[in-house]
């Protein structure tokens, strides 16, 4: 027992084998003061003695703490009814994919290309804005973007941001040109194993300066991290609208596999978040925007079942027309009924048609 | 150096041109010729070409052309009527060095040679070669100076490289944590089947361990270990003294198809569940493995920490158990740093009180500090009130941690319906710092925290330390809405929302 006077101990009184009966007592004179002479945390660290501290380790051997993570190479391992899904899942959406279609669109020219896209009908399911590169004119873009027009509903918008504009984005989402019409459901963060990854490279948003137009400090620790919001517009139920999404069967956190760029592709966005992308919605219009050249160092790559928006993409093929005759013919097409102002209104959805093995696997989430 | 006088003009113009270069398009020349042909007299005579006579823009004229000629065009002219009007538009500097190259070198036969021959094999994979360089070098243009300053003229990537360079307080901070933190054990896992084979060949199956489906103790396996031991070759015993091994339990109610269970060591249906669970077996903690005190007597580098902070011992625990909410704030001075979990009130049926988020809002939470660094837990639907909370106390979002969950397996969290849409494999952490802490540990450890799962709500026990390391060992540190099972060494803990107080704290504020 410490022998240190109590503050607030007006009545110090009892020791620590103080009855029931004496405890209601005290109950109602609060705060009256009970003297611990244990320390109650002591069993609880005692028991941890495996548990290991790979920051610990970090700090003694440099060697990041995602390092000891035994999944990163295969995500699945050990879930082969999981990997199964994913495995199902992929051969479908490869079936009902339109064939890889590309925009060339200088950044300064993407409002107007897309608001002529808008105002001709175009709609997509899945948006995708940004890349994992730097320079990127995210917010600006964001801020003219026709997105509710371009997006359908129920409809799913993923933006790539910093720690550093994660503030900016934030006063975007809740301000009044996007009026809350997206709301922020799940946050998917990329991290590297290693300090060799092209999308960790030193001084480039690492938080070694203060960004006063972000409204970020400095940071207090090496940033690692890339993040990705998911964002929602419309109503989708995760139980009862299963032909359009399916939860739960990715997560929310990619780890980048040892040796980096070195050993794989080296892409502005990584392929696994294209597949998470595809995994949860099953619909076949994908849209990603990205506003800014990303250089042949991190290529977009066109990809089978999306439209990719960029100034240096090597392929230039889009075309309102082609691409509606794509979707009809590989795509699944279900009308769907909703009420538009007031009018009832046959839909089309055009979806990734599924399969009772697909139906059985997956997770199911509860009403 | 030796050359024929019919050639000494040429020389003398390609050393003219490489001496300024570019230059001589810009301010005050601008490419005149009516100016550049009296610069290039003066040239001559200070350089010993005293056998060229230029007498005015007329004659220069006719010079440049004929440069031009020998040189392959190295100088593009705008030619007027009148001499003294032309213009020389662009200086092609590399045809130049070749030119001045070739009039000055012996071999200069011998090297046009080679240049024939570069359609051959031999000579095109150094093309390739130098081409694929070009291709992987750093995506900036790269200006050689052709002033021999030890400056950053145009050496941009010798500039970016000073500028992405770790601080000197980084660098001192990190290498003052590695000696003064104790290295705790760390073991590797062994990845080798083989391995698991034998083991559960020899001692760890279910003729040994009966077809009850439960985890055997600790004891138990080593006593399984030491009498197969002789059945086992010398390089697996020394790995199973030296790693973890992670050992399936298969009893009759496994059926191994089905592949690992989601819950693995934390599940609740362990007596009939099909799914395959693990043991750990963990090498015997030697005593040299243990954590070894690094006995360091003093650090002449001292900034952002105590200066005996080598000496010093940290404080015993501290807490309080009662109704944060009733707390006055003030009796309790001001903290360098405050960690913060606070059961958010998410709509779940949760085990325990939460907390209104009205209520977490209007704590006095701007009396505990001046000056220092806040650590919120977040869950995904708290984050928008997390900001909106530590903006309102007077802080700025410095860092979003994230904890990165594993399981028993060292495997990230991917099934069990952990998320709304999304499974979640890991948990957010907002940071805060208020006022112009200058004394705060940048940069030693990074933004996520990879730690096991424990029980519910439990945060990984890394982020004492990691907080320590940013505001220094001694300084004063505050957990509130903890639980008992936080209270440490050196904090204070406020916990419980609960009914009884209880108290302990010491007299002195530092
Ligand atoms: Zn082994
Ligand atoms: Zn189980």
């Amino acid at each position: 027992m410490y022998s240190y006077p109590k503050y607030g101990s007006k009545g110090t009184s009892s020791s620590s084998g103080s009855t029931g009966a004496q405890k209601s007592r005290e109950r109602k004179v609060a705060p009256q003061v009970v003297v611990k002479t244990e320390d109650p945390g002591a069993p609880f660290r005692k028991a941890s003695s495996y548990e290991m501290d790979y920051s610990n380790h970090y700090i003694h051997t440099g060697h990041y703490p995602t390092q000891v993570i035994r999944n990163v190479n295969f995500q699945t391992d050990g879930y082969p009814k999981l990997q199964k899904l994913k495995d199902l899942k992929e051969a479908q959406v490869e079936r009902h994919a339109t064939k890889p279609f590309g925009a060339k669109v200088q950044t300064d020219q993407m409002i107007s290309v897309l608001n002529k896209w808008a105002s001709q009908g175009l709609q997509f399911d899945v948006i995708m804005i940004g890349a994992l590169v730097e320079n990127q004119f995210i917010v600006e873009i964001l801020n003219l973007l026709p997105l509710f027009k371009l997006c359908a509903k129920p409809g799913f918008v993923f933006i790539w941001a910093t720690t550093a504009n994660i503030k900016q984005l934030t006063t975007l989402l809740n301000g009044e040109r996007w009026n809350k019409k997206f709301r922020r459901s799940e946050e998917l963060v990329f991290v590297p194993v290693d300090d060799t990854s092209e999308y960790f490279k030193p001084g480039v948003n690492d938080g070694s300066h203060r960004g006063e137009g972000n409204g970020n400090n400095e940071s207090l620790l090496g940033r690692k991290q890339w993040h990705c919001w998911m964002c929602i517009t419309g109503t989708a139920r995760r139980s009862t609208d299963t032909d359009l999404i399916h939860c739960n069967v990715d997560t929310d956190l990619q780890i980048e596999p040892q040796g980096g760029a070195r050993v794989n592709h080296n892409d502005a966005v990584p392929e696994t978040f294209y597949k998470v992308v595809e995994n949860f919605s099953n619909s076949t219009r994908r849209l990603h925007i990205v506003p800014c050249h990303t250089g042949y160092k991190h290529p977009v790559r066109v990809r089978p079942g999306w439209v990719v928006m960029l100034p240096d993409v090597i392929l230039d093929n889009f075309d309102i027309e082609a691409y509606e005759q794509e979707l009809h013919s590989k795509s699944y097409v279900k009308f769907r009924n909703t009420s538009m102002n007031g009018h009832q209104k046959l839909v089309p959805q055009y979806l990734v048609a599924q399969t009772s093995e697909i139906e059985t696997l997956r997770p199911k989430s509860p009403n | 150096m030796s050359i024929d006088d019919s050639l000494a003009r040429f020389l003398a113009l390609a050393q003219f041109f490489l001496k300024d270069k570019e230059a001589l398009l810009e301010e005050p020349y601008r490419g005149n010729v009516g100016v550049i042909w009296a610069l290039f007299a003066n040239f001559c005579k200070e350089h010993g070409f005293s056998l060229i006579v230029v007498t005015g823009a007329a004659s220069f004229v006719l010079l440049l052309e004929e440069f031009n000629d020998v040189s392959g065009t190295a100088l593009i002219l705008k030619t007027n009527e009148s001499p003294e009007q032309t213009k020389i538009e662009w200086i092609n500097v590399a045809n130049i060095e070749i030119l001045k190259n070739r009039l000055t070198s012996d071999s200069a036969f011998e090297e046009s040679q080679v240049a024939v021959d570069c359609s051959s094999q031999s000579e095109v994979k150094p093309v390739f070669q130098s081409l694929f360089q070009i291709l992987d070098g750093p995506l900036r243009t790269e200006i050689e100076s052709s002033r021999k300053i030890n400056g950053f003229d145009y050496d941009y990537s010798r500039l970016w490289d000073a500028l992405t360079e770790p601080t000197a307080m980084v660098q001192l901070g990190k290498a003052r944590a590695e000696l003064t933190s104790t290295k705790k054990p760390y073991f590797e896992v062994c990845e080798n089947k083989h391995h698991i084979h034998v083991i559960t060949n020899t001692f760890f199956n279910s003729k040994t361990l009966g077809l009850s489906n439960e985890i055997p103790s600790n004891a138990r396996v080593t006593k399984l270990l030491a009498a197969a031991q002789h059945m086992i070759d010398k390089e697996v015993l020394e790995c199973i003294r030296t790693k973890i091994h992670f050992l399936p339990l298969i009893t009759n109610y496994t059926d191994v198809n089905l592949g690992n269970c989601s819950y693995l060591d934390t599940c609740h249906k362990l007596k009939n569940c099909r799914y395959v669970h693990y043991f750990t077996m963990c090498p015997p903690l030697q005593p040299n493995t243990k954590e070894t005190e690094k006995q360091v007597v003093a650090m002449e580098y001292t900034i952002g920490e105590c200066h005996d902070s080598s000496t010093r011992k940290p404080l015993p625990p501290q807490w309080i158990n009662c109704d944060v909410r009733n707390l006055p704030f003030s009796i309790l001075g001001k903290f360098a740093a405050i960690i913060s979990d606070p059961a958010w009130d998410i709509h779940m049926a949760l085990p325990y009180g939460t907390c209104k988020d009205t209520e977490l809002l209007s704590l006095p939470m701007q009396e505990l500090q001046d000056e220092g660094i806040i650590c919120l837990w977040v869950t995904g639907r708290s984050i928008e009130i997390g900001r909106k909370a530590l903006g309102q106390w007077g802080y700025t979002v410095s860092d979003e941690v994230i904890w990165i969950k594993t399981n028993q397996l060292n495997r990230t969290i991917v099934t069990g319906r952990t998320g709304h849409w999304l499974n979640h494999s890991k948990e957010h952490l907002l940071v805060g710092v208020k006022g112009n802490p200058i004394w705060l540990n940048r940069k030693i450890d990074v933004d996520f925290i990879v730690s096991g799962t424990r029980e519910t709500l439990r945060k990984p026990d890394e982020l004492y330390e990691i907080v320590e390391r940013i505001v220094g060992k001694h300084a004063r540190k505050l957990e509130i809405f903890g639980r008992d099972n936080n209270i440490r060494p050196g904090w204070v803990s406020m916990y419980g929302t609960g009914r009884f107080c209880s108290f302990h704290l010491l007299q002195t504020i530092y």
